[in-house]
């Protein structure tokens, strides 16, 4: 479905560059989005995931960035060009209070920024209603003001603002945050839902590693540099045995025990997921398991279980990002 | 643009916020309401007098016979029933002697507050009219209480045109107050009348310009609006015609409740309605541009209050604009009351017509402001 021709590139993104006051905050960012896709920008706190989006929602002038960058074919920077791409694509920010009118309803609301796409009233509100719909919201609530809504509600109009233009492309800057964690899956799967029915590519800026398991490409952000972008599962196959991991709970867990199974010869990575908790990376798991069960045992410590298992996107984010800062410590 | 739907946003907004909507609508009447109270036939309006006629006296006019007794005239008329004015007592003096007796007793009935005013007439206050010269009167009032002095003043004009009326003539009084030029009929509320010119476009200033000056700062949702095809020019366009829309109901409301308190306007009502929706243009506009070029509410509230006094010191009500020097008529004139007055004087007093001049200066300064609006919400760093 997802055709990699260039008629459906929606976003292509070459050597951006951004600088605030000589101050380089994005170097050298490439890539390239498809229709239809979704995309999920992650990166720890101050890597330059919404200044990317600024740049392509048509946030910063021209003079702040350097490169090649079309969203929709088009170039932002001048005004004819930025209005065009702003027709055509739809944007989520993170706050709910920039975004939406409190005293008014939430069929007001989507009705008002419709207007600004020349949506006719009734049309809009038809466009809303369907809308509402796919992503529940209760329809008693439709036409109270927006302040009497839960947070999951008031955000899911937000997303039905972002979307009432049909938008090729829809941006959303950490849909997820503030949001229990079961609304969260929800709301990921609305998205989903949504990209299923309409076809919108999606971008999606967040902290939460589980949004991975909805997006077709992850972008993996530090420091204004762009260290992955590829499907979460090539990514975690890049791992040592293909992401493959043993799971052992460990009877008084320390640094100690840790730095010894560390010294296991074919070791590539652990990380302590938990209190007892450990996930060891070997090289060539299926060969080698028993051999580190052996090694494990063999220095005295006491295995209360295990179990086998594929890593899932968080660890690989965390790997990944440890590995960045120990490259960058070394050239240091 | 698509300027209709922003317009329907900006009602739909003002009318959600039901606290602030009673308030535009509440505030200016009550003010209206306390001014016209205060003002109008209230207790204020009526004052006790005394008078003193040294008309009996020799004096060395031209009519030495003394043979016309105008002053009895002019206590009658008091000694009758005016709106503003009763008489306590009145002393006919025949020789200096008796002037300076009457004259300490008034002063210390004055002093007691047992009578507001005395008047004096003069020596050949009766032949000065019979020969049509300036007649001078004289009154004294307790010079402490500035607002007895201003509405004794305009009152003064009541049994003074009832006194001409009686004889027949048309006098002329040299008082020394500011309005003589004009006249309101005393039927009508005369001291609403003459601060009205002053007040009303203030009024009318204050509340349009708090209705628009949080429309920009305060509408959190409003950079996000500049990630939809809708351009900052259609947003000031919007909130313009919106903010005129609520403008035209609350000068609408203010001049119905001005004439309900005794508003006299000798030229056209139609006209000064639309003087009085000039000056709230000026006003939405000057709330507009104060609302661009602030950061936060409490911001827009103190420019608020800075432009509100600015306008009031350039009023041209406070300095007299013909005797300032050029640099500082561009300031009066840069703000709407150095027009927005003598508009309303021309209109309520004089029965002129609207000066051409002048109104165009309202509409331009509204213009300028609209501009300086725009502009700096264009240069304005917006983000979501
Ligand atoms: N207008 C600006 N002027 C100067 N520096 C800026 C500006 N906008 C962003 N930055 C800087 O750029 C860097 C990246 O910011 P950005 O908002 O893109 O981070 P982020 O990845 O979205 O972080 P978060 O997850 O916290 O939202 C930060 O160090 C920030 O201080
Ligand atoms: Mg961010």
């Amino acid at each position: 479905m997802k055709n990699k021709s260039p008629k459906n590139l929606v976003v292509n993104v070459k050597n951006l560059e951004v600088f605030f006051k000589k101050k380089q905050i994005i170097n050298n960012v490439s890539f390239q989005v498809y229709k239809g896709e979704i995309i999920g920008l992650f990166g720890i706190s101050g890597a330059g995931k919404t200044t990317i989006i600024r740049v392509l929602t048509c946030q910063i002038k021209k003079k702040h960035w350097k490169g090649i960058v079309t969203v929709t074919n088009i170039t932002p920077g001048k005004k004819q060009n930025n209005s065009k791409i702003l027709e055509k694509i739809g944007y989520v920010p993170q706050l709910e209070l920039l975004n939406l009118y409190y005293d008014l309803s939430p069929l007001v609301n989507v009705e008002i920024f419709a207007s600004n796409y020349g949506i006719k009233k009734d049309n809009a509100l038809k466009i809303a209603r369907d809308l509402f719909k796919i992503l529940d919201i209760p329809e008693d609530t439709w036409n109270n003001p927006l302040k009497n809504l839960s947070g999951g509600e008031k955000k899911r109009v937000s997303m039905a603002i972002g979307l009432i233009h049909k938008p090729s492309v829809l941006f959303l800057d950490e849909p997820t945050t503030g949001v229990d964690a079961n609304k969260r899956y929800d709301i990921l799967n609305y998205l989903k839902k949504l990209n299923r029915k309409l076809g919108t590519t999606m971008f999606i800026i967040t902290h939460d590693l589980e949004a991975a398991l909805v997006c077709d490409k992850t972008a993996i952000l530090r420091e204004g540099k762009l260290l992955e972008f590829d499907t979460p599962y090539k990514l975690i196959s890049s791992l040592a045995s293909d992401g493959q991991l043993v799971r052992f709970t460990i009877e008084n867990l320390d640094e100690k025990i840790i730095k010894k199974i560390k010294q296991y010869p074919l070791c590539k990575d652990i990380s302590r997921t938990g209190n007892n908790v450990i996930e060891v990376f070997i090289q060539d798991l299926e060969q080698n398991y028993s051999n580190l069960i052996e090694y494990i045992i063999n220095n005295n410590i006491k295995i209360i279980s295990m179990s086998r298992d594929i890593a899932n996107f968080r660890r690989y984010f965390q790997l990944r990002i440890k590995e960045e800062e120990e490259k960058e410590f070394k050239e240091k | 643009m698509y300027i209709s739907g922003l317009v329907r946003k900006e009602l739909g907004r003002l009318r959600s916020d039901k606290r602030t909507l009673i308030l535009l609508f509440t505030i200016p009447l009550i003010l209206i309401i306390i001014f016209g109270l205060t003002s109008g036939g209230g207790p204020s309006g009526f004052f006790r007098a005394a008078i003193i006629t040294k008309d009996d006296m020799d004096c060395f006019g031209d009519f030495p016979s003394n043979s016309t007794e105008y002053d009895d005239v002019f206590i009658s008329i008091f000694q009758n029933n005016l709106t503003s004015f009763g008489l306590e007592t009145y002393y006919n003096v025949s020789n200096e002697f008796a002037y300076n007796n009457a004259y300490i007793e008034c002063e210390q009935m004055l002093k007691n507050e047992i009578i507001d005013v005395f008047i004096v007439l003069v020596e050949n206050f009766s032949e000065t009219i019979e020969n049509n010269v300036n007649t001078e009167l004289l009154y004294f009032i307790d010079a402490s209480n500035f607002d007895a002095i201003k509405s004794i003043n305009v009152s003064m004009l009541e049994p003074i045109s009832l006194f001409k009326l009686e004889i027949g003539k048309t006098a002329n009084f040299s008082m020394l107050i500011p309005y003589l030029e004009f006249e309101v009929p005393f039927w009508e509320s005369q001291v609403l009348n003459y601060a009205f010119a002053l007040t009303i476009p203030l009024i009318i200033i204050g509340t349009t310009m708090n209705l628009s000056c949080l429309s920009i700062v305060s509408e959190g949702p409003l950079p996000r609006m500049l990630i939809t095809p809708t351009s900052k020019k259609s947003i000031i366009l919007s909130k313009l015609i919106a903010n005129s829309l609520i403008m035209i109901l609350q000068a609408g409301e203010i001049f119905i409740a001005t004439a309900i308190f005794g508003l006299y306007c000798l030229g056209s009502l139609f006209e000064l309605f639309l003087v009085f929706l000039a000056i709230g243009l000026c006003g939405v506009s000057m709330g507009l541009f104060i609302s661009s070029i602030s950061k936060t509410d409490q911001q827009a509230n103190q420019l608020y209050m800075v432009f509100f006094i600015v306008v009031l010191l350039f009023s041209g009500q406070f300095v007299s604009v013909g005797s300032l020097p050029p640099s500082m008529k561009v300031i009066i004139y840069s703000f709407p009351l150095g027009y927005g007055i003598p508009l309303v004087l021309d209109i309520t007093l004089k029965g002129v017509s609207i000066h051409f001049g002048l109104f165009s200066g309202l509409l331009i300064i509204s213009t300028v402001y609209v501009i300086l609006a725009y502009l700096s919400y264009l240069f304005k760093k917006v983000e979501v």
